[in-house]
């Protein structure tokens, strides 16, 4: 081959590459796509491989490699891109690099420098696997050698290293000639790739390229800052407004908070925050009860009213309600309907009054804020005790809480105009009806905001708070066991809800009574409609009988009522 | 003795029953109709079996979700079934 070879005395690394280098030519600088160089490639191969089997002491596995290499590189030479970034540019680099003496003791120098070239010319994997097989043994010589080449030059380093990256990862099958490296890579890319050899390819990049990751401050103050912000105002809004939140944007809600703070007794707030907050649950439950009021509406009520008319009001006040929840009309309704509300009240007291009536009862637990509303709940309420209709109560049964609702919402969306009058008369007495709940002060879950409000119409009113205070008491009563019984933390949603519930199942209760009484043709409950009740639910059954429950859940001054017991004197209390 | 229709013993009954709540729940709904004195105790003891059934609901419903806390959508749930069971 080329009579090149020059035997040194001393093998190291660095006289090892200068004789590659001086006997190869020096190659185009590294190409990522250049074709097959199968020209260049052997001619590197053949002294390589030479040089090394000279060097080597394990000279026949090298000259063997060799061969193959060169017999491979045949093959090699169709399959794959010349890689440009061989182990032969690491060790052109590491000589460029690396200072005159040896690092490391010569001997080791040896073999890991002809050690990656032999392997890479046999294996014909790919450029990494090959050198990561050299890994260990490379580490020795090539540790220092990057301390050299950061400190010589970083970017060009860098540079080069990731360009060497990239040519490592298109897994150039190194082949028999890999040294074919042009003599302007720095030093800088040599040694980042050997050093990539050394450390594992895939890692040591990294490590270099990444350093800024880990250096680069954290900019994200600014924007948390304007985050932090948007969402406490978004907080607040939702907070005060939940049904605007969800259907307002978001750019109108921080102005409606920051009103709303500022005024906490402004009528408009007072309108509207109940309204608000009620939205979600009064729509559903008054336009509930608008609908089952229509089925019932006929009946028993409203004779100054066509039987007709009251269900559009209704209805028209379903609709009204879902407006209500927008929140920004709620306040010109409110405003605009207090103003309405006592010319329109004579007209349609009866109605208010059941409507009224109903929203009370559903929205016993629900929080109101406003003076005014308290004011006017006085004359619809004392209205309302004299002619409690049959219906309301009953009205709701039967109705899912969203479900029918919705649909006749939509049917009586064609309501003639004065339905906006009534229905802004019907908003009115609904936010009388919060107002109400509001008042008590023992059970309902309060957020502050409607507290405050609510201090104001308690001055004022004492009528209306006293109805609402013991029911409100009564059905936080049964609220209080229902925690007890689930032995579990519970939301004061949840709550809310439960009393929601007790008060559907009042209802229920009363009007089952009521079937049961008439049927045995009477207009007085007794506990034999009770047990039958209890029957019918399920709860007595042929195991189970009423005693059985009396003695189980009632405390022994009431089994005593219930139960009849013989006592001396030959009687029986209570008799039979 | 035995035959007074008032509570014989301590005057502090654990649990008490709101027996004019319900008396007045009851008048209001239907003013037309009259409650027996006794009834209302087992109109009581309704009250607390249904507290109860809802509140067993509520409680498999939470846990279901695998939520630690009973949550309002929890108790809706359960209102649902239990309501349609004391229906009646």
């Amino acid at each position: 081959m080329e009579g090149s070879y020059i035997p040194d005395s001393e093998p190291t690394t660095r006289t090892l590459l200068r004789r590659l280098l001086d006997t190869e030519d020096p190659h185009t600088p590294r190409g990522r796509q250049s074709t097959r160089a199968s020209a260049r490639r052997t001619p590197l191969e053949t002294p390589f491989s030479m040089r090394l089997r000279s060097q080597t002491k394990t000279t026949t596995r090298r000259h063997s490699h060799g061969a193959r290499s060169i017999g491979r590189l045949a093959h090699i030479q169709t399959s794959g891109r010349l890689k440009e970034q061989t182990p032969r540019t690491l060790l052109e680099n590491i000589l460029l690099t690396a200072p005159e003496s040896s690092m490391v003791v010569p001997e080791s120098a040896l073999k890991p420098v002809p050690a990656p070239q032999v392997v890479q010319s046999p294996s014909g994997e790919s450029s990494r696997g090959s050198l990561e097989l050299q890994l260990p043994e490379l580490k020795p010589p090539t540790t220092l050698a990057p301390g050299l080449l950061l400190a010589l030059g970083k970017r060009k380093q860098r540079l080069r290293l990731s360009e060497f990256q990239q040519g490592v990862d298109q897994e150039l099958p190194l082949s028999p000639g890999p040294l074919t490296e042009p003599h302007g890579n720095a030093g800088a890319s040599s040694l980042t790739s050997s050093l990539n050899l050394a450390l594992a390819t895939p890692p040591v990049p990294q490590s270099v390229q990444r350093p800024g990751l880990a250096r680069r401050p954290p900019t994200r103050r600014a924007v948390d800052v304007g985050a932090f912000l948007q969402d406490l105002q978004d907080t607040s809004v939702a907070l005060a407004l939940p049904g605007d939140s969800l259907r307002t944007p978001v750019a109108t809600l921080p102005t409606d908070t920051v009103l709303e703070d500022t005024q906490p007794f402004s009528q408009p707030l007072i309108g509207r925050s109940p309204n608000v907050r009620h939205s979600l649950p009064c729509p559903s439950s008054s336009a509930e009860r608008t609908v089952g009021r229509r089925t019932q509406s006929s009946g028993p009520r409203l004779q100054n009213n066509s039987p007709g008319r009251p269900d559009q009001l209704l209805v028209g006040k379903a609709e009204e309600v879902d407006a209500l929840a927008v929140g920004f009309p709620n306040t010109s309704n409110s405003s605009s309907g207090e103003d309405g509300l006592q010319p329109l009240q004579d007209g349609v007291g009866e109605e208010a009054e059941d409507v009224m009536e109903e929203s009370l009862s559903m929205s016993d637990e629900e929080e109101a804020a406003g003076a005014q509303g308290s004011a006017r709940a006085e004359e619809p309420k004392t209205h309302k005790e004299g002619t409690e209709a049959e219906g309301s109560w009953g009205a709701t049964e039967a109705k899912e809480l969203e479900g029918p609702s919705r649909d006749k919402d939509t049917a009586g969306r064609t309501g003639s105009p004065e339905l906006t009058s009534i229905t802004l008369e019907f908003q009115q007495a609904r936010q009388l009806e919060f107002l109400e709940p509001a008042q008590p002060t023992s059970t309902a879950v309060l957020p502050p905001e409607p507290l405050s409000a609510r201090r104001p119409p308690r001055a004022r009113t004492a009528g209306p708070r006293l109805r609402q205070d013991p029911y409100k008491t009564g059905l936080s009563h049964y609220a209080k066991l229902f925690s007890f019984y689930t032995k579990m933390p519970m939301e004061k949603a949840a709550l809310e809800m439960v009393e929601k519930c007790l008060d559907k199942y009042f209802q229920h209760l009363c009007d089952d009574l009521e079937v049961f009484a008439a049927h045995a043709g009477r207009k007085t409950v007794r506990p034999e409609d009770l047990e039958l009740l209890l029957r019918r639910q399920g709860l007595v059954t042929d195991q189970v009988s009423l005693h059985v429950l009396v003695e189980r859940h009632l405390p022994l001054q009431y089994r005593q009522l219930l139960i009849p017991c013989a006592f001396s004197g030959n009687t029986v209390f209570p008799a039979q | 003795m035995a035959l007074s229709t008032t509570v014989s013993q301590s005057k502090r009954i654990k649990r008490k029953a709101p027996r004019g709540f319900l008396k007045r729940i009851f008048k209001r709904q239907k003013p037309h109709l009259r409650l027996e004195s006794s009834c209302d105790l087992l109109v009581h003891l309704n009250c607390l079996l249904f507290i109860r059934r809802l509140a067993e609901e509520s409680r498999a419903n939470a846990c279901k979700n695998k939520c630690g806390i009973i949550k309002d959508q929890h108790v809706l749930a359960a209102a649902k079934v239990i309501l349609k069971k004391s229906r009646g």
